[in-house]
């Protein structure tokens, strides 16, 4: 690394700075700008690139006359298998209405029934239908709504620049590092408050919903200056991903009507969820997909999918509920869904655990609680937690627009409080980043960032998957601790400073092997199965001994250790999941 | 699966070392469901980790991928490998989606479009409540005047093959005018005057559509932006904000013309829309369409078509539909 760099890295003075342009930050700096604070957003794609976008099926709110926010905040609790923070959820719950309606009055196209209103379909583990959709892009309508409303407030987004390091000296938050991938110039965004919203971490598996993008960066970030990472164990695997591909087919086409079906023609959850069949939760769907397909009962060449049928919901419906859905499965299966069954596995989707916060947005530095002044964070990164063991359609895109907003009113109050000042930076506070930024642009190893990073995302898949056993789980601790040796050696082939995408690749990468690490070892540790945790060897829930949350933190030598914290039981106490 | 040898030739480019761009050839096996995303992961992946392009969700809804295939703009997460083949054969040439605007590889620089879309004001102007006990009701018939407007995923494609954009660097281009007619349509919306006037603009507005329907043809969502722009063409008509220029003149003389002849006389319509002085500036052009015989002399006219009585039908029932929009 060469001195210039640190002795004329600039500095840029904010109230806020956020990471991460998707709905949770986008909407988090619109307010903030707007209550007239000096915010910026930093993403390392433009804005409305977000995965946010990506989100197909809806936004629950209980908007009905005969739902309500307690009977929301129930199927959330139950559907979390009971791990949620339940103060948390009613607070969601209570707010999804007002959201839901604000989001809509500031532009979001929603579909409308006939006389006027947000239209509403059923999903899964829903007792009442909630999802408040558009079409099959809901995230992209929200997406593009909030992100519209934070240009028209005059946000200021720093769009293809990546931070890559968190300044946090002394239990004080004072900024990040950042640099433009177009030239490679480092800066340090100074700020009194940062707001992380990086989006999630299920990149880390070979077969995923997930944009290339979601690579977990902001949680490695955080961990690695010893803070805790919470639940990181429970990935969602959702239902309905394209087989071999993993792209998501939303629960929309459960919602809509579809069916499940093995390759005996057997409508396979009758058997499994009488009740709810196909509206099941995520996690119980995918079990039995992924049994039948273990029993031999799987479709396609490999016989490792099952068929979803949507035929009998007949062209109109699909065209005009589902189009982008049949459109997908035309483009990567070849199949159209108005004439054929479409072939379907599970697929990594969703992160339920991430940076631990309080309701207000504030992260936690341990198990007990306590805040980290300055340091927040909201949506996919955070864990509030809301989702507990595992999410319910359609909730995510509500965390996302409540607890980014929630977390710009908690920002605002601690900067008109007082509680926020600017810490100073010194040029110095980048060495760490610009000494790991530099040394992966120079690196002269021998091993490459795409066998490392395949080998990570298919052992994972295999290991930590939708089924977990000791056996499974202590063999990827070994490929883990493999793999991040064998990243200290690597090197790339693009050496120059120009939007080098092939050195991000490496820094992202890096982000993975750390977090991949707290995946396992949580799940090592929790001896039950729990939601979307499921252990062969430890097949039932076990209230006694973890109806907690696991709180990690990143030792130096790289070593993790384990702490449990209570979860906030209110109303619903803990019952066997029926559905 | 059924597999093939391709033949993939890159267009590289990388400022810190290049001084002019090149192309690369990568030859490799592929696979019949392979995208072309596929094949740049492939090319970066397993050839030459400094090749450079844009992606993120891999399934067509981020719109960062949009790159050339022999010429034809794809978004490349959503373009089958094969169906190109069959088309151009097995030796495929990648190239970024706008040559002139390269930074590196497949990455362009985007700064003109993204400009163009802030200028149209694309967002909402509305007095909404922070705590909103209702929401403003939008009817199904309101909701469906956005013609899937709403859609469009900033990919660009239109803008790259836009003639008018190349010629005209004011030009806003489709994908801007699609985000123009979205809040114009939308009923929930209190700014629609000043939207008008911003489409309405000489050379950055509507009127210098050539009407070459490429924007319609190359959108990966199907959002067909000229029919968004002849829409804003009907719109700033019908609410009296059309201002006597070259360019109104021209939608206008064009109907007449039809309406008198039966067909276009191409003479004729540079007269009415540019005036005697305007059509001296044409001379030289005028002079080479009279060669080709695009412009006829008064006498050598072919006669009206015979059912001049149903091309007068059609045009005043086409002029009615534009009316029964509810705008």
């Amino acid at each position: 690394m060469s001195e210039s760099f640190i002795k004329n890295i600039p500095v840029q003075e904010y109230d806020v700075v956020i990471v991460g342009a998707g709905l949770a930050g986008t909407s988090a700096a619109m307010d903030i700008q707007k209550a007239g604070k000096k915010v910026a957003v930093i993403s390392k794609l433009h804005p409305l690139r977000s995965h946010s976008g990506a989100a197909q099926g809806g936004i629950n709110a209980a908007l009905s006359a005969e739902d309500s926010p307690d009977l929301h905040a129930f199927d959330t609790v139950k559907g979390s298998d009971y791990l949620a923070d339940q103060n948390a959820v009613e607070f969601m719950c209570q707010k999804a209405p007002e959201t839901v309606r604000w989001i809509a009055n500031c532009g979001a196209v929603f579909s409308r029934s006939s006389d006027g209103h947000i239209a509403m379909r059923p999903f899964g583990g829903a007792t009442k239908p909630r999802a408040c959709y558009a079409k099959d892009r809901t995230g992209l309508a929200l997406l593009q709504t909030v992100y519209e409303q934070a240009i028209a407030a005059g946000v200021r987004f720093f769009s293809e620049w990546y931070v890559s390091d968190l300044i946090y000296k002394d239990g004080v938050t004072r900024g990040v590092v950042a640099f433009d991938l177009l030239g490679l110039n480092y800066t340090i965004f100074n700020a009194k408050a940062v707001m992380f919203a990086t989006g999630g971490y299920a990149r880390a598996y070979k077969v995923t919903t997930n944009a290339h993008a979601n690579t977990g960066d902001g949680l490695s970030i955080v961990a690695r200056h010893g803070l805790p990472l919470e639940d990181m164990e429970f990935v969602q695997f959702h239902p309905t991903g394209l087989a071999g591909r993993g792209i998501l087919i939303s629960e929309a086409a459960r919602g809509e009507g579809g069916r499940l079906y093995n390759s005996e023609g057997e409508r396979f959850m009758e058997k499994y969820a009488p009740e709810s069949k196909e509206l099941a939760p995520r996690d119980i769907i995918s079990r039995c997909i992924a049994m039948e397909i273990r029993e031999g009962r799987g479709v396609g060449p490999k016989k490792d999918a099952v068929e979803i049928r949507l035929m009998h919901l007949g062209e109109r419906l699909i065209m005009t509920r589902l189009p982008e859905l049949r459109d997908l499965a035309i483009t990567f299966l070849g199949q159209d869904m108005i004439v054929e069954p479409v072939y379907i596995s599970p697929t990594a989707h969703y992160s339920m655990g991430g940076i631990p916060c309080d309701i207000e947005g504030h992260v936690k530095k341990d198990s007990r609680g306590t805040i980290v002044t300055g340091l927040y964070a909201a949506g996919e990164c955070a864990c509030v937690s809301v989702h507990g063991a595992n999410r319910l359609g359609c909730n995510s895109l509500l965390d996302a627009l409540v607890f980014g907003r929630h977390t710009a009113e908690t920002i605002i109050n601690d900067l008109n409080n007082g509680t926020l000042i600017l810490h100073k930076v010194t040029a110095e506070d980048a060495d760490a980043a610009i000494g790991e930024v530099e040394g992966i642009l120079h690196s002269k190893g021998e091993e490459s960032v795409p066998v490392l990073r395949d080998r990570l995302r298919e052992s994972m898949t295999e290991n930590a998957g939708v089924f977990r056993t000791e056996e499974s789980l202590l063999k990827e601790r070994e490929i883990l601790a493999e793999l991040s040796e064998r990243y200290r050696h690597i090197h790339i082939d693009d050496k120059n400073r120009v939007y080098n995408t092939d050195l991000e690749e490496a820094i992202e990468l890096g982000h993975m092997l750390d977090y991949a690490r707290f995946i396992v070892e949580g799940a090592i540790a929790r001896k039950e199965s729990r939601g979307a945790h499921f252990r062969y060897d430890y097949p039932e829930r076990d209230d006694k001994n973890f109806l907690k949350h696991s709180y990690m933190f990143m030792h130096s030598d790289g070593t993790i250790k384990i702490e449990y914290g209570d979860v906030h039981i209110g109303k619903f106490k803990p019952k066997k999941r029926i559905y | 699966m059924e597999k093939k040898r391709i033949t993939f030739k890159v267009f590289r480019f990388n400022p810190a070392v290049d001084d002019l761009p090149h192309y690369e050839s990568y030859v490799m096996e592929v696979k019949k469901d392979a995208l072309v995303l596929d094949i740049l992961n492939r090319i970066k992946w397993e050839f030459d980790g400094s090749f450079t392009y844009r992606r993120s969700c891999r399934h067509g809804i981020c719109g960062s991928c949009s790159i050339r295939v022999n010429g034809k703009v794809v978004l490349s997460c959503k373009e089958n490998v094969f169906e190109l083949t069959d088309i151009f054969g097995d030796l495929l040439v990648l190239e970024p989606q706008n040559k002139q605007k390269v930074i590196k590889d497949m990455v362009i620089d985007r700064v003109d479009f993204w400009n163009k879309y802030t200028e149209v004001k694309p967002f909402l102007v509305a007095k909404y409540d922070e705590h909103p006990e209702v929401e403003a009701r939008v009817s199904p018939d309101e909701a469906s005047l956005m013609l899937d407007s709403d859609i469009c995923i900033q990919c660009a494609n239109c803008y790259s093959v836009c003639p008018s954009v190349r010629v005209n660097e004011k030009y806003y281009g489709p994908a801007a005018f699609v985000k123009a007619y979205r809040f114009i349509v939308d009923t929930r919306d209190h700014n629609k005057k000043e939207r008008i006037d911003i489409i309405n603009e000489p050379e950055k507005g509507v009127w210098d559509c050539v009407k070459c329907y490429k924007c319609a043809e190359v959108c990966p969502k199907g959002v067909n932006p000229i029919e968004k722009i002849t829409l804003l063409h009907n719109q700033v008509f019908k609410e009296g904000r059309a201002k006597n220029n070259v360019a109104t003149r021209h939608a206008i003389g064009f109907k007449k013309s039809i309406q008198k002849n039966g067909f276009l006389d191409e003479g004729f319509l540079v007269r009415y829309s540019e005036g005697i002085f305007g059509t001296m500036k044409h001379l030289r052009e005028a002079f080479d369409m009279f060669r080709r015989g695009k412009i006829k002399m008064p006498w050598n006219m072919p006669s009206k078509p015979k059912k001049m009585n149903e091309i007068k039908q059609l045009i005043k029932v086409a002029s009615k539909i534009e009316c029964r929009r509810k705008w």
